[in-house]
């Protein structure tokens, strides 16, 4: 295609200078030899900046040849015989030859800025995608497209495994993705750190080129190109595109798999942590309810001397501290579960009022005697949560308003949209949370009145935030006007919900 | 006429906690056989012909599901499965598999009772297929006459919110998973689309109860399913 190109170049570059004398033919009496000289000139500087350096110079010759011939006396002969012509010619061809050296650097930068800009704006659409992909997976995806995109033919990253050998990867590859990479060629780029296949000097007989992926600290997986020609990636500037390309990719990856492990970091601490806090203030909690159930079932088991009444008030005592034991066990499981991130969501479409009804038949029990305001806002769409965990949330806040508020005051729960969520408040009428310590209550093991016979672990609450937050959502704590603790959590819409198909006939009565 | 006190059979892995049903069921003329491997008490349920079994999920040889499963293929025996708490999932999977109701651990003497009498008694009433009609509190459903009454008025539902109701009826007492829910009343295509359960039961709650967000008688078990609420006629 290219040669083919060339000739139409080179046609021009005898088209012109014949087509020029056509014109000039006619006027051959009226313009002087310098007129036409000039002529020529233009047509030189025509076929330099249109189709390049030799062409023109050859132009440039066709011209004088033209030139001798028809206008130069004597005229139908190649030779001149006034040496003021001979002059002219001479000029005109030094100054054609310089103009088309000159046009043709010109010509020659523009492409290399077209070509630089061209590059420049892959490498700007490449960064930028890189830039907005979360998951190792798409941006191994983006690299393979713009790859493929760039330097046409098709390509696939391989990453060693857990054991450190180079594997296929396990997503299904996609449509441009190379396959049947030779694993064996890929394992030797890796361990050798160079590249390999087609146009290399190791296993130069493989249709595809094996490339080392350099990372920071050394090589972190291969590049295999299978290019359409080999001119496409081993040109200097591509070669350098290439690598460009392939760094970018690398350090987006590189990057994400660092915040991978910061993040891991932070997690492993928190639960460090945890661990601790746990270990020290757990004790007491524990061991009070333990030393009665140890101390009645022992009394139960050796003395035989109890009356009827005393065994069944200790065993009462045992199953009562049990309870407590029980209770206490599972909001520390709990928030040691989600603590440790091992918590995933099991996120599904329910209905607010659904999820409300059940948290409240969790507390039948204990809110029989409470008179309960509940405020719906009428057609609430569904949400996409966990079930369980959520109405663990409402469940915690009711129980912590039944607990700390006198018996006879309402509780009140509202349930309403706003224009980014589902907000739900449970407030109460009791003496509500003091406003420096309104931050504070959301903490693990905090409680207001540590010694209060009321008094549950601290947990309840931060189970309560540790859960919201999963949620992508917040919860506050505010005082009433009149007096009472306001608890409310926002949990923003992520999706819009699902509708379903009208159903067709009524049933008739 | 006298009938012979139910046997139970009870495969539980720990040894204290099956001493303790044990005596307990005992106590409460009970008769009971109780296994520590599920391979003992598959066999002992092919053999002994027991009444009802109450299963731990957690078994040392053969996982709980397992057991369910392989006993489903061939037996109707009612079941009863034991779980750890904070496990809706097992528990789900333990009913899709065919258990007919769950405990969560610990659990009060109570609350195991009431659930042994509620699934004997479910098992008693079967010979005759589902009542015609059901009635709790101020709830009556009229299953072939395909009509709803609260409080003697007739409440009007739709086909699909009365296929839904009569699926709780057929288990009343007893939880319904949302997977066995979303294939009986809609079909097997539908058991990802959890979202028509959802608001289908909220209609029909809207419909029934006097207060939705306090039903008294379609209940939610949250991330398992529903039971529809069943009254003990003791």
């Amino acid at each position: 295609m290219r040669t083919e190109h060339n000739y139409k170049h080179w046609f021009w570059g005898i088209a012109i200078p014949l087509l020029l004398t056509l014109i000039d033919w006619p006027f051959r009496d009226i313009l002087t030899a310098s007129n036409i000289l000039m002529f020529y000139l233009l047509g030189v500087f025509f076929v330099a900046i249109r189709f390049g350096f030799w062409p023109s110079i050859l132009a440039s010759l066709t011209n004088a040849a033209a030139f001798a011939y028809f206008f130069a006396p004597p005229i139908f002969s190649l030779a001149i015989a006034e040496p003021e012509n001979l002059a002219g010619l001479a000029v005109t061809m030094l100054v054609g030859g310089v103009t088309s050296k000159l046009a043709e650097n010109v010509r020659h930068q523009a492409r290399v800025a077209e070509q630089g800009e061209r590059r420049a704006s892959a490498l700007y659409r490449l960064s930028k995608e890189l830039a907005e992909a979360r998951l190792e997976t798409e941006m191994i995806e983006i690299g393979v497209r713009h790859l493929h995109a760039e330097f046409g033919g098709r390509n696939t990253f391989l990453f060693p495994d857990r054991n450190g050998l180079v594997h296929y990867p396990d997503e299904p590859p996609l449509d441009i993705s190379l396959r049947g990479a030779d694993l064996q060629v890929a394992r030797w780029v890796f361990d050798h750190g160079q590249m390999a296949g087609n146009g290399t000097d190791n296993f130069s007989d493989k249709a595809a080129t094996y490339m080392p992926l350099n990372g920071s600290t050394g090589t972190i997986g291969v590049l295999v190109l299978e290019a359409i020609h080999l001119r496409h990636i081993f040109l200097p500037e591509q070669r350098q595109l290439l690598d460009t390309f392939v760094n970018q990719t690398i350090h987006t990856l590189e990057r994400a798999s660092l915040a991978e492990q910061a993040k891991e970091a932070t997690l492993k601490m928190q639960a460090e942590t945890l661990r601790n806090s746990l270990l020290s203030s757990i004790s007491h909690d524990l061991r009070t309810p333990l030393a009665t159930i140890i101390g009645a079932a022992s009394t139960l088991e050796t003395d035989d001397h109890l009356n009827e009444d005393t065994k069944r008030k200790l065993a009462g005592a045992i199953n009562e501290e049990a309870q407590r034991m029980s209770e206490l066990t599972t909001k520390i499981l709990e928030m040691a579960r989600l603590e440790a991130g091992e918590v995933v969501l099991n996120r599904q479409w329910y209905s607010p009022e659904e999820i409300v009804g059940s948290a409240l038949r969790r507390l039948d029990k204990k809110l029989k005697t409470r008179q309960l305001n509940v405020n719906m806002a009428d057609g609430l769409a569904l949400i996409h949560v966990d079930a369980v965990l959520l109405q663990q949330v409402l469940v915690n806040l009711l129980d912590n308003a039944a607990k700390y508020s006198p018996a006879g005051r309402p509780i009140d729960i509202a349930v309403d949209t706003t224009p980014f969520g589902l907000s739900i408040t449970v407030a109460d009428n009791g003496p509500g949370v003091p406003e420096a310590l309104q931050q504070k209550v959301f903490d693990k093991f905090f409680r207001i009145h540590p010694e209060s016979a009321q008094s549950g672990v601290g947990l309840g609450l931060s189970i309560c935030r540790a859960i919201v937050e999963a949620h992508g959502g917040n919860i506050q704590v505010t005082n009433r006007s009149g007096g009472g603790t306001v608890f409310q959590l926002h949990l923003p819409f992520l999706e819009c919900p699902p509708t379903i198909a009208p159903e067709e006939n009524e049933l008739m009565p | 006429m006298k009938t012979p006190c139910p046997l139970l059979l009870l495969i539980e892995d720990d040894p204290r906690f099956r001493l303790l049903l044990t005596t307990t069921l005992e106590n409460q003329d009970y008769r009971v056989l109780a296994l520590e491997t599920g391979k003992e008490g598959l066999l002992a349920a092919r053999n002994r012909q027991p009444d009802l079994l109450i299963l731990d999920l957690g078994l040392p040889d053969i996982d709980g599901q397992e057991v369910i499963r392989r006993l489903r293929k061939w037996s109707e025996l009612p079941l009863i499965v034991l779980s750890a708490r904070n496990r809706e999932t097992d528990i789900t999977q333990a009913l899709d598999n065919g258990a007919d109701d769950y405990l969560t651990k610990p659990f009060s003497n109570a609350e195991l009772m009431s659930r042994l009498k509620a699934l004997l008694r479910r098992v008693a009433k079967l010979p005759g297929g589902v009542q015609e009609v059901f009635q709790v509190g101020e709830l009556k459903i009229e299953l072939t006459k395909r009509r709803v009454f609260v409080s003697e008025q007739e409440v009007h539902l739709t086909p699909i919110e009365f296929r839904l109701l009569s699926e709780l009826v057929r288990s009343a007492g007893f939880v319904v998973t949302h997977r066995q829910l979303l294939e009986k009343v809609w079909g097997a295509s539908y058991v990802e689309h959890s979202h028509y359960l959802r608001i289908y039961m909220g209609q029909l709650r809207h419909k029934i109860e006097s207060d939705p967000t306090r039903p008294r008688y379609l209940l939610t078990e949250a991330g398992i399913g529903y039971r529809l609420f069943e009254e003990e006629n003791v």
